[in-house]
Parts: C-alpha cells; structure tokens; sequence
C-alpha cells in the first residue's frame, strides 16, 4: 500500500477510535431529520416525490458543522502535538501527507453522504413507496453533493493547514464554507455584477442546477478547481515549514 | 574511504527571520560512531538534526546522509534514518502495536519482516508489557520508548534521537542509555542532549554547539583538554605564620604564587576566613601542589587549604557555551555561573579558535576568557 493510503487510512480510523465520528454521524443525522420533515413545513407539506429537500438541507449542515469538525484537527493538531515531524520524517512526500489526510477527512464526510441514501430508500423503495421517484435529480444531486463535499474538505484541510490551533480552525472553515453557503442568498437580494460574482462563487448557486437534475460541466469543473486549488495551497502551506 | 562517512553536514546554516539559529555547521559521522550532540538550550540542536531528517531545509549549505544528499533525495535520506524528535510525539489515538505496525506500513515492511522486527524492538525497548495499551495511557519514559522503538523498527544504519532521555526518571534514563549503548554496536547514533553525564556514558566523541556553531568536536578526552587547565585553591593565614615568620600581605602572597613556574593566573577570591585565598590555574598536564607547599615552606607561611580540581566535562561544556543563555533569554544559564562576566566578543574569539582546529599548544593559550581578564587584572595590579 502507498504511504498516501496508508495515511489515509490511520486517518479514517482515528476518527473512529476517538467519539468524533459517532458524535458527529449521530447529530447529523437528528439533524438531517429535523430539517427534512420539519423545516419550512417539511417534506409533507411540499406533497411531491422528491428528496430535493435532502440536497438542499444536507450540504448546510455540512458546510456548518460537520467539514469544519471533521477537517479541523488534521494538520493543525499534528503541528501543535509535534506528531507531524514524526509523520514526515518517515520516508513519506509531503504530497502524500496532504493527499492521504485530505482522503481519510472525505472518507468519513462520504460516509455520511452515502448514509443519505437511506431517506429515498426507505420512503420511496422499501418498505415504503410513497410514490414515483425520479431517478435521475437524485443521481444528480448526489454527484453534487459528492462534489461539494470533495471540495468543502479541500477547503477546510487548507485552513487547518495554516494553523496551529483547532478551534482557529474550526472557526474559519465554519466562516468561510458559510459565506460560501450563504452567498447564494445574498446573490438573490444583490443586483447586477455582485449578484453574478455571488452566485458564481457561492457553494449553493453551484449546486442548484444539480438539485434541479441539471449536471453542468461549468459547474463540475468549479468544485474540481476548488478541490485542486485547496490542495495545492495546502501542500504549499505545508512545506512552509521547511522554510520559515 | 566515503562510504563510511554517513552523515555529512556541510556549511549549514539556518536562519528564522533575523534569527541564525545555525552558522556555518560543518562536522562528520561515520559509520559505527555514536556521537553525542552537546549544547544549551537553543544552541541549534533541533534544527541541525531537522535538516538532517529533511522536516526542514537548511538557508544555506548541504547535508549528505548515507550518501544522499538532503535536498535532492530527501525520501532516501528518511530511509537510512530511524529519528526520535524531542519528547517523542506520538498519535495518542493508537496503541503501541498499532503505531508500530504504522510506521512499518510506512516504511515498506512486509508482514514477515514486522513480526521479526517486532519482536527484536520489543525486546530492546522494552515493551513487551505495554503493546496492547493506549500510547494516551503511557508514562512518558514509556512514549519515549514507543518512540525509541518506532525508530528502530526498520533496522536503519542511522540513527538520530533528540534528546533521548529528556523528561525521564533516573531508572528510564539509566535504562535508555543503555538500550543506545547496546544498538550503537553496529549503528551509526547522533544523540543530542543538554546532560553531560549521558555523554560521558554512551558516546566516544562528542560535538559541542553554541549559538548555532560547532565550538567543539572530538573525542571526549579531546574535548576536555580544549580549554583544558586545571584550577588550584589555596588558602593561606593572614594573621599567623610559622617559626617567627611574617604573615604576607595579599600582593605579597599572590606576587609569589605568580611567580611559580607553572602557574599562569593567580586570582585572589572573597573569604570569609581570616585568610588570603587564591585561584591558580595551571596546565592540564601539569600538578604544581607541591611547588605551593614548597614555596610555604620557604616563606614560612601557614597553609590553610591546597585543592586541585580537574576540569570535567561540564566545566569544558560551560566555558564553551556561556553567553548563549544571556544572549538569547537574558537569564537562566548565565546566572549559573555567577564568575561569569560573559563577554561574548571574548567566547566567539575562543569559538573560533577551537572550531578552527588549532594545534594543541595554542589551544592551551586560549584560556577561556575569565583567565585572559584575570591576567590583565593581575598585571594591571602588579
């Protein structure tokens, strides 16, 4: 196995030796209830097949909660216990630090994306059909929830690479994975250029058109570029250290 | 022969911002040397074996190790080496076994070779008891241990070890040093430490650092001669003397101890006797007690109190590094050494002196700089 995997792995477990996933898995996913069949009148209310609601409030909660406490600790944490000269001093690139944290992070976050799929299988497969479901917004909006979170994780690895502190981390990540969120309501009250710089950059615009079945390469490209751009500053911000 | 030099530091130096934590470090360790790597605090320990282990580049100069070189082939380099940074941090997450089995993944060992490896690793560090625990539940001399014990999984012809005993009781340290003695047989070990006992105890040959440079690099007994001289206390009455003698007047006394072949300082210290006391120093290879108590006896002077304290290592490891605490903290060691009217132009001169290698003879010149003023006091009193 590459050191990468390896790394990757240690990660993915550590979340699972210490309660951070059980907490984080179990409240997301109270929380997740509360905001499908309560919020705004629920999906009782809305009285059609759809799991759009899922979409639309499970990034929120990503965006908010789970990235910024999922990704806070990963390289802030190794650089203030120390464990990170240990981590690089065994023969391991620091492309494959970056890379195997940033997989072990997205493993987790995937893990929970993918435990979504519960909502449209049980209420519309079985044991309950509650009416015809199209197949194909579903696929969509989770490509794009995969996406988000693939570059959501980017984004809060790169912060916790520039910090030493946890809650610093959190903080941050929590702020600007926000904003990124909440430009897309800001852009409908904007006008003009704000309004399209807005829903150009904001995480929610972006994911619209998936809710909606719409899969536009323009947006794919936008949350890969996120991804990679993160990753690079990260892996940059890492190797710092060997020179400041 | 190349081969057998396996670390190779050339020129390094490093600088955080304005700070030059190191200067122009040049020294070599060759294969089957245990070497201990002596300083304060902050001398540039940490950094030199960073670089070395490629977590952090040097601002200028290179380093080879096991022949590659630390910019170019830094995976390599992290290869050849087993390194234990300072206090050992280790993923409290995990269990001993658990990291151990990490670090072998990482490193490439196959299933085989990790219980072999194991089950030798355990044995030398002694961790039998302890492989099932959780390293958040250890002591420290036991993460110590862990750490000890996942530098050494691997086999590796280096290894580097930061402070090895830091923060361990006596027992621990004993224990450690001597797990260091055992695998230094047949590795290559730089050890670094601020506990000069350690040294004297694992390593043949040490390397001294203060404020980022090499001041000193030898075998021990080299090192202790090289600001090597001896100090002589002599206590003599000042009221009483024998058989119808006149008790001498402080210059009277410190005139004729200067005059002793032998002797190249003397200098009068504060009593609360009614005594003249003195400080002599006096060559490393030479013993001048009995040209004191011969002088005594001609004179007539009633003798108190004749000492002759070798110059151990720590005294050696003083003289070298005085200033950096000053320097850098603005207190601590320098209050140690409460002689010490530090003089940072007079260390480096000696600095240079020593780490440019000069022969033996002038090197017994170069007295640290307590001596040279005290010379100057002695003539400027006479």
């Amino acid at each position: 196995m590459s050191p990468m995997l390896i790394i990757a792995k240690r990660e993915f477990r550590s979340y699972f030796d210490s309660p951070i996933a059980y907490i984080v898995i179990c409240l997301s996913f109270f929380a997740l209830g509360l905001m499908f069949f309560f919020l705004n009148g629920g999906f009782w209310q809305l009285d059609r097949a759809s799991v759009a609601r899922l979409f639309e409030s499970a990034p929120m909660g990503l965006s908010f909660l789970v990235v910024p406490v999922v990704t806070m600790r990963l390289l802030a944490e190794e650089r203030r216990s120390g464990t990170l000269e240990m981590l690089i001093t065994l023969p391991v690139k620091d492309s494959d630090v970056v890379l195997g944290k940033y997989l072990g992070a997205l493993g987790l976050v995937l893990i929970l994306v993918v435990s979504t799929l519960a909502y449209p299988i049980i209420m519309f497969k079985w044991p309950w059909n509650l009416g015809p479901l199209d197949a194909g917004p579903v696929a969509s909006g989770y490509l794009g929830m995969i996406l988000f979170s693939a570059a959501a994780v980017a984004v809060g690895l790169l912060i916790s690479a520039l910090t030493e502190s946890q809650a610093v981390a959190f903080f941050i990540t929590f702020f600007v994975l926000g904003a990124l969120w909440l430009f897309g309501d800001l852009a409908s009250k904007a006008g003009g250029t704000l309004a399209i710089f807005l829903n150009y950059v904001s995480f929610q615009s972006r994911l619209n058109n998936f809710w909606r079945g719409l899969v536009d390469s323009r947006d794919v490209v936008f949350f890969l570029s996120v991804t990679a751009l993160s990753l690079m500053v990260a892996f940059r911000a890492l190797e710092r250290r060997k020179w400041a | 022969m190349a081969t057998d030099v396996m670390i190779q530091a050339n020129g390094l130096t490093k600088r955080f911002g304005v700070v030059r934590a190191l200067d122009k470090v040049n020294f070599e360790v060759k294969r089957g040397e245990v070497v201990g790597f002596l300083g304060p605090n902050g001398a540039g320990k940490s950094t030199t074996m960073r670089i070395l282990t490629c977590f952090i580049s040097p601002s200028t100069g290179s380093a080879k190790v096991n022949g590659s070189d630390v910019f170019d082939n830094p995976l390599e380099v992290r290869r050849s080496i087993g390194y234990l940074p300072q206090r050992a941090p280790l993923y409290t997450d995990m269990t001993v076994w658990e990291y151990l089995k990490f670090a072998a993944e990482i490193r490439g060992l196959d299933e085989s070779t990790f219980k072999k490896r194991l089950k030798k690793v355990v044995e030398v560090c002694g961790l039998a008891q302890s492989l099932g625990k959780n390293i958040s539940t250890l002591s420290h001399g036991y993460r110590q241990r862990v750490g000890l014990g996942q530098a050494l999984i691997h086999d590796p012809p280096i290894l580097i070890l930061d402070e090895p005993t830091s923060d361990l009781d006596p027992n621990e340290k004993a224990e450690v040093l001597r797990y260091i003695k055992e695998i230094g047989k047949d590795r290559t070990i730089l050890l670094s430490t601020h506990n000069l006992a350690e040294v004297e105890e694992a390593c043949a040959r040490a390397i001294i650092v203060s404020k980022g440079r090499v001041v000193a690099d030898g075998p021990l007994d080299q090192i202790r001669g090289t600001t090597g001289r001896v100090r002589y206390v002599v206590a003599i009455d000042e009221q009483r003397a024998e058989a119808g003698n006149q008790a001498p007047a402080a210059a009277q006394a410190q005139e004729a101890l200067e005059r002793l072949s032998g002797v190249r300082s003397v200098r009068e210290l504060p009593t609360d006797e009614s005594a003249h006391k003195f400080e002599l120093s006096g060559a490393q290879d030479s013993d001048i007690r009995a040209e004191i108590f011969r002088l005594m006896v001609a004179k007539g002077w009633t003798l108190l109190e004749l000492r002759r304290d070798a110059q151990s290592l720590d005294a050696v490891f003083r003289d070298l590094t005085r200033g950096d605490e000053k320097l850098d903290r603005g207190a601590g060691w320098a209050a140690a050494n409460d002689d010490d009217e530090d003089d940072d132009d007079d260390d480096e001169e000696l600095d240079a002196k020593v780490s440019t290698g000069t022969e033996p003879d002038d090197e017994d010149e170069d007295e640290d700089d307590e001596d040279d003023e005290d010379d100057v006091k002695s003539k400027g009193k006479n």
